[in-house]
């Protein structure tokens, strides 16, 4: 009978020793792609040293406002690493899946890398594009993602309009004037970044692409430095991804405790590390001067300062009937 | 080459008359080789003159100098502008073929979201754009004819009779809870036949509840609209046909092993109607376990064989109203009834019923046996009567199916290779069928009759305790969707002394028609 219970003990024993196989979704915007397949490998390797356990992340990306909808409409993410906290706002308020103060979860607003929008043109720069001024121009043909669909879209036309505010001693209808001439520019919406950034180098449309900083390197890395260079307006915005756990989707899951180490080791140095590498700006200063070269200094708003609060962005801009719509009539 | 033509017209529009030899001679000598025009006039032309002249070809050359500038410099531009242009029109062509693509992409996204709709042989389909909602519309008509023979008008009556008409609902919720809902306007009530819901948790693991078929008898599993003859064999008296309750069941090993195992509220016997709520305390306890060893190997001999067993079990507890638990009656295949117990007779103690089965399906050829037991605690309370008696009835069938246009057969129904179209020299399937069933009542339930028919379970003046029929028929698939068939029926009888106007008086010969839609 002992050997018998001590056959038992050593299988439990046996059984509870096996590693655990997790499976994580990360709900992300477009141009995230090349990040997190670096970041997720480290991750797993962290994980695996740390736990024994295996954890493998699915990505899923698209413009991020559809890519909050699918999570709102049933995508099962663990976590969300969208382009903007409107977008999380927005599940949470809508589906309910994390709390409203999600952002306070982790530091500097849930936001472990920032980054900006900055212009990409064609070698030789010959519309010789250097600020948003000349984005405006009759000539220039612009490329830019539908901020409606897309967070690195509304980053964009923030940036635009904000440096419109600041030249016109924030004079609204000339901010106004300002944007219209520029989506007049605008021959084509994407519904994302990434499908941007695919109109602008690989269709050889427009002059001028209005990019995510990160994007816009990647590009020259992608299509060649000899293809394209980047021009750094005078004036630009602070973007702040957000990140965050999808609470509900993870409990059932039963993924809360991966889910949020895999979040907050993106605040780790080799976390940052990587998104400074993928050209992110990391929150880390030591880091952040370490890869310094990597990014121009330029002035940049915060959307804080110039329009309050995503909401009241969302609202004034952005919603159905907003300052977007009134302005952007699509070409024929 | 165009222009260098354009400038030679222009220098001789400019010269005149008397200028134009001079200078058409001078074609190809005036020209470059980068085509541009020289601004030489030949000495010949210029010379012998009067000093008017002189000056005045001398202005008119200034002329010619001037234009030939102007010409050229166009011709610099000109370049210019029709590379400005084709850009232009590139870029124009690239926004059109992005545009299109992001309106395909938007389109192709629309879509995954747009539920669907589908029409087509297997009913009406309405579901999500993921598919985890469904709704499925079908419905099951079938209109008969039933002509008795050699029955002196005392049988069943001949006529027209809509069998089944069943508009069925079914579908799925939430991806994994499959329902079905199914009333009958056929025959002289309206009912409800299913309605259920199953869980679908896994495919060895499956839970369903409501009203449905409990999982006994072979024939009775069999789709309505699939058994070979209009009517269920004798064989199928002895089963439960619809009972409440809720039951486990699954497949394993790929289908090649199924069970079900059910609490149910205790149906009688085939016939009996089975109300929407329960009716006494005791529960049923139907199973079944069904094997197709080798439905998925290599050996297509032995494919469509299966066999297995179907049973159950339920403690009858007496109650006040008679006849509870017990069938209204066996009925033959014309679907009149040859057995009924006595008046104040009902059910009490256990009730058991057992059905091995089995079904071998081979191309064209088709099997299906079955045997069933049902054992019932039966009492009397009629005075004089006997109490608790074990009735044990027993019956069984066999019956078989031969494919004549080559078809596979199939316990599942039958798709025909060619659906009729007579157009196009097509029609259909074509299948013979045969069956034997004998159904024999326990000797018991006589027992005391040749004193007084009250004294025994039934009277024999009235029922038969035995009951064989043998059927032959014809059935013609027109396609999935709708099925012809005629067949023939005789039965006789044991055990009956009664009258010949009775049921059982002489043998039953009944010939059935019928047209099928299951849609």
């Amino acid at each position: 009978m002992k050997t018998l219970f001590n056959l038992v003990l050593l299988a439990a024993f046996a059984l509870s020793a096996n590693a655990k196989e997790i499976k994580l979704l990360n709900v992300s915007y477009d141009p995230t792609r090349e990040l997190y397949v670096e970041y997720n490998a480290a991750f797993a390797k962290y994980w695996k040293a740390k736990t024994g356990d295996d954890v493998t992340v699915s990505q899923s990306h698209g413009g991020s406002g559809k890519q909050a909808q699918a999570v709102i409409n049933g995508l099962e993410a663990d976590v969300v690493t969208l382009a903007l906290a409107y977008d999380i706002d927005a599940i949470s308020q809508q589906a309910r899946l994390l709390p409203a103060d999600w952002q306070k979860r982790l530091p500097n607003d849930s936001t472990p890398y920032t980054s900006t929008i900055v212009f990409l043109v064609r070698k030789g720069n010959p519309k010789n594009i250097k600020d948003w001024d000349d984005v405006i121009r009759k000539d220039v043909s612009v490329v830019v993602a539908n901020p409606k669909t897309s967070g690195g879209a509304r980053w964009a036309y923030l940036a635009a309009y904000a440096y419109a505010l600041e030249k016109n001693n924030h004079d609204d209808t000339a901010a106004r004037s300002f944007i219209t001439k520029l989506y007049k520019n605008v021959p084509v919406l994407d519904s994302g970044a990434r499908g941007s950034t695919v109109t602008f180098a690989k269709n050889g449309i427009g002059d001028v692409l209005l990019a995510w900083e990160n994007e816009a390197h990647l590009a020259l890395k992608e299509f060649g430095a000899d293809k394209f260079e980047i021009v750094t307006p005078s004036l630009s915005i602070l973007a702040e991804p957000p990140v965050a756990v999808v609470d509900k989707n993870a409990k059932r899951h039963h993924t809360t405790e991966v889910a949020t180490e895999y979040l907050k080791y993106l605040y780790s140095d080799e976390g940052q590390e990587i998104a400074a590498n993928n050209f992110y700006r990391p929150r880390n200063e030591a880091i952040a001067a370490k890869y310094a070269s990597n990014f121009t200094q330029l002035r940049l708003v915060t959307l804080e300062s110039e329009f309050g609060s995503w909401a009241n962005a969302q609202q004034t801009h952005f919603a159905d009937g907003g300052v977007f719509d009134q302005i952007y009539q699509p070409q024929n | 080459m165009k222009t260098t033509k354009l400038k030679q017209l222009i220098i001789a529009a400019t010269l005149g008359t008397q200028f134009t030899l001079p200078v058409l001679a001078a074609d190809g000598a005036a020209t470059d080789t980068n085509g541009t025009a020289s601004t030489e006039i030949s000495a010949a032309s210029a010379g012998g003159g009067s000093p008017a002249q002189e000056a005045e070809i001398k202005a008119l050359k200034q002329q010619v100098e001037a234009l030939v500038q102007k010409v050229n410099a166009l011709e610099q531009q000109a370049p210019v502008d029709q590379t400005a242009t084709i850009s232009d029109l590139d870029q124009k062509v690239r926004i059109l073929q992005r545009q299109r693509e992001i309106d395909q992409d938007a389109a192709t996204a629309k879509a995954a979201t747009v539920p669907k709709i589908s029409l087509g042989a297997n009913g009406f389909s309405f579901s999500s754009a993921d598919t985890n909602f469904v709704l499925q519309l079908h419905s099951v008509l079938q209109f008969d004819t039933r002509t008795f023979f050699h029955d002196d008008g005392a049988k069943g009556v001949d006529g027209f009779l809509l069998r089944r008409a069943r508009p069925i609902l079914s579908g799925t919720v939430a991806r994994d809870f499959e329902y079905n809902f199914t009333p009958d306007f056929g025959g002289s009530q309206v009912q409800i036949f299913d309605a259920y819901t199953i869980y679908h948790g896994a495919p060895w693991l499956q839970v369903e509840a409501g009203k449905f078929k409990p999982p006994v008898g072979l024939e009775a599993l069999q789709a309505d609209v699939n058994t070979s003859f209009n009517e269920r064999s004798l064989a199928t008296d002895l089963v439960p046909n619809r009972d409440l309750g809720v039951a486990l069941k699954g497949d394993l090993y790929g289908g090649a092993a199924s069970y079900t195992v059910g609490l149910f509220n205790g149906a009688s016997d085939y016939n009996g109607t089975v109300t929407n709520t329960f009716s006494q305390n005791s529960k049923s306890v139907d199973a079944r376990l069904f094997l197709q060893p080798w439905k998925n190997s290599g050996v297509n001999a032995l494919r469509g064989f299966g066999f297995g067993v179907g049973g159950s079990y339920e403690n009858d507890q007496p109650a006040t109203s008679v006849a509870t638990g017990l069938t209204p009656g066996y009925t033959t295949d014309g679907q009149q009834k040859f057995f009924t117990y006595n008046k104040n007779v009902y059910a009490t103690g256990v009730h058991w019923r057992l059905s091995p089965q089995t079904y071998y399906y081979y191309g064209p050829f088709g099997l299906l046996g079955e045997y069933v037991i049902s054992d019932q605690h039966v009492s009397n309370e009629n005075v004089g009567g006997a109490q608790n008696v074990d009735v044990h009835n027993t019956a069984w069938e066999i019956s078989g199916s031969w494919l004549l246009t080559g078809e596979d057969a199939s316990y599942n129904g039958i798709t025909p290779r060619h659906n009729f179209d007579p157009r196009l020299g097509q029609w259909g399937a074509w299948q013979i069928v045969a069956r034997y069933a004998d159904l024999n009542v326990d000797d018991d339930v006589f027992k005391g009759s040749a004193v007084n028919v009250n004294n025994s379970l039934a009277s024999p003046l009235v029922s038969a305790d035995r009951a064989q029929a043998w059927a032959l028929g014809l059935n013609w698939y027109l396609n999935k969707n709708i099925r012809a068939n005629v067949s023939f029926s005789h039965t006789t009888f044991g055990g009956y002394t009664g009258p010949k106007t009775g049921v059982a008086g002489q043998p039953e010969n009944v010939l059935f028609t019928r047209v099928q839609l299951a849609f």
